[in-house]
């Protein structure tokens, strides 16, 4: 047996260090962009934009499909040392984001296709940006319901059992909410908004119609598929319309009270590895011609004003963007009484 | 062996020893000690009082204890007959059967828990079986209830009690019985006076891992029972990665340990216990 000498420990220690160094190192030599994005995201992220940035700016895509908050809470925890480069995350909680310190603004010469983005759609001076955003209303199953003409619909005898709504931990869920306070004052949406009280009053009468809350939309998402529930409200286009032309029995309802808009947004991590290519990456996914290609793809709206294509929305029916602010100041203490109010 | 050697021998312990110091017993310390601090740092239990004061909270470990319990008994209940079939069994027969028992550990949970949604929704096997057979007039809600994450999370730590057991009963000497036959000893005392008792360190085994992992588990819980019926653990990740509450996650994560630290020194107790009695 050889003899164990100071030399041959500390040959072995730092053979064993390079060994566990060496990933770390070419990976940070690498085209290679580690991106935070919702696991909803996959289908698109898939088919077009990864083979789109390889092509583009010669980037190999890594994506990380999961919640806004998660990727909020991997931010934080890599304070320093990200491995992420860029997040694709709704802007409540970007807004967070933004108040730890994570972001690294961008800028038109870092990120020329800003300047081609409609109003609104750059935050904070550049903190985030908005892309092809995705609309939501109801999905259901076109076995079991011909269509859904209002939200009043979820809270229907009909509907007992038949129903799962998101979470408030899921930004889809504040869209049940909203509408509770519209349903529950009678007033316009802009207004009803700041009516949390009423919302969770009407909220608290849908629990009997619910077969369960989700945080994870797809498991939901099948189960609407099966037929086990016949609507999931909140659901929104990017998912659920590739599924109805796939040939899934469900579609995609835009009710009379109206629809929402998703809050998609992008965003530089601040200290991302690879930062030119994390802000060319960020040029590509908003320039005119990739916002068409996932807008067409997803029904989503472009926000390059050069976009072409997207969502066919019907005509007459209220497109809605809640105040984002109220919600990311609020949301922590609505969620936990959602809980309260949901739980069995 | 000389004692140098021993001793040198026992050097080897401790890249282990630091490997679980650093990824394990650090962190926990680290966890534990934040348990104990409130959101300015200084020392304080309020976040416990304040758990064990919410009656949601409350009823979360409730309902965390209950379900836990629930699938160690349908385990055994399961892994019983099947370790006393499997201890028979020989060659091909023996080799199927671990098979049987540990291929489907190979097969993910997610995979697992969107197979029982098949099963358990309303117009699935079990409610068609039922129908079928009419013991039932309607379908019975099965999905989103603690009977079905019971029966699922029973399926996914069946070998940990399968095999234990299994363990304890091929290290018996198989002409025991037959020996407490020859003093009048009839089939239901053989089973009961001999067989189950030397199994006991094998059950407590089981038990122990069953119930341990029952108690912690996160995924099962979250693709099979959803939102509305949380978990210690659910409310663990929600701390942690929604609310952003390290002092109630921490505080609950103590809560979980202290449940887990106690079966487990319990059962070890009671190995040793009926061990010694044998």
């Amino acid at each position: 047996m050889p003899k164990l000498t100071r030399r041959t420990l500390l040959k072995t220690t730092a053979g064993a260090a390079a060994a566990l160094a060496t990933p770390a190192i070419v990976r940070a030599q690498s085209n290679q962009l580690v991106i935070g994005c919702a696991a909803s995201h996959t289908n698109w992220m898939e088919a077009i934009v990864v083979p789109h940035m390889r092509e583009a700016i010669g980037a190999e895509v890594i994506f990380e499909g999961t919640r806004s908050a998660v990727n909020l809470e991997k931010m934080v925890a890599n304070r320093g040392n990200q491995y992420l480069s860029v997040i694709q995350m709704d802007d409540p909680v970007m807004l967070q984001a933004v108040d730890e310190g994570l972001l690294d603004p961008l800028t038109p010469e870092m990120v020329p296709s800003l300047s081609e983005l409609r109003e609104g759609a750059i935050h904070l001076d550049g903190m985030w940006a908005n892309y092809a955003q995705p609309w939501a209303g109801v999905a259901y199953n076109t076995d079991m319901l011909d269509g859904v003409d209002s939200w009043e619909a979820l809270w229907s005898p009909e509907a007992a059992g038949r129903v799962i709504i998101p979470s408030l931990q899921n930004t889809e869920g504040m869209w049940t909410l909203f509408i509770a306070a519209m349903l529950a004052t009678g007033q316009p949406f802009d207004a009803a908004q700041y009516e949390i009280d009423a919302a969770f009053d009407k909220l608290g009468e849908l629990r009997d119609n619910l077969l369960s809350v989700y945080t994870q939309m797809p498991q939901a998402f099948n189960l609407l598929e099966q037929g086990e529930i016949t609507m999931l409200p909140g659901n929104f286009s990017s998912f659920a319309l590739p599924r109805r032309d796939a040939g899934s029995p469900i579609d995609l309802a835009a009710p009379e009270e109206g629809i929402f808009v998703m809050p998609s947004g992008v965003c530089l991590v601040d200290g991302a590895p690879n930062r030119e290519l994390s802000a060319a990456y960020i040029n590509e996914l908003l320039s005119a011609d990739l916002q068409s290609e996932i807008a067409d793809f997803t029904s989503s709206l472009a926000t390059n004003t050069l976009s072409t294509g997207g969502a066919d929305l019907p005509e007459g029916i209220g497109v809605y963007s809640p105040d984002w602010q109220f919600v990311a100041e609020n949301r922590r203490e609505w969620t936990e009484r959602f809980d309260q109010l949901m739980a069995l | 062996m000389s004692t140098a050697r021993a001793d040198r021998i026992g050097l080897l312990v401790l890249p282990g020893l630091a490997y679980l110091g650093l990824i394990y017993a650090l962190p926990l310390f680290l966890l534990l000690l934040k348990s104990f601090r409130d959101a300015t740092g200084a020392l304080s239990v309020a976040e416990f009082v304040q758990i064990f004061g919410d009656p949601l909270q409350r009823s979360i470990i409730a309902r965390t204890l209950r379900v836990a319990f629930l699938v160690t008994l349908l385990a055994l209940v399961i892994a019983w007959p099947t370790a006393i079939v499997m201890r028979s069994a020989r060659g091909g027969w023996l080799s199927l059967f671990l098979v049987a028992i540990i291929l489907p550990m190979s097969l993910g949970v997610v995979v697992k828990a969107f197979a029982w949604s098949i099963l358990f929704r309303s117009n699935g096997f079990i409610n068609q079986s039922l129908m079928t057979m009419n013991l039932i007039d309607a379908p019975i809600r099965l999905l989103f209830t603690e009977t079905a994450l019971v029966i699922g999370a029973a399926n996914v730590f069946l070998p940990f009690m399968v095999l234990p057991i299994y363990a304890v009963l091929q290290q018996q000497d198989p002409n025991l019985p037959d020996a407490a036959a020859t003093l009048g000893a009839g089939p239901y005392q053989r089973f009961f006076k001999v067989i189950v008792p030397l199994a006991m360190p094998g059950v407590v085994a089981g038990c122990a891992f069953v119930f341990s992992m029952a108690v912690s588990m996160y995924v099962i819980p979250s693709l099979i029972i959803g939102e509305r019926q949380q978990t210690v653990a659910m409310q663990i990740a929600r701390s942690f990665l929604f609310l952003r509450n390290e002092q109630l996650g921490s505080s609950l994560s103590t809560i979980l340990l202290l449940i887990a630290v106690s079966v487990v020194l319990g059962s070890s107790w009671l190995a040793a216990r009926l061990g010694a009695r044998q």
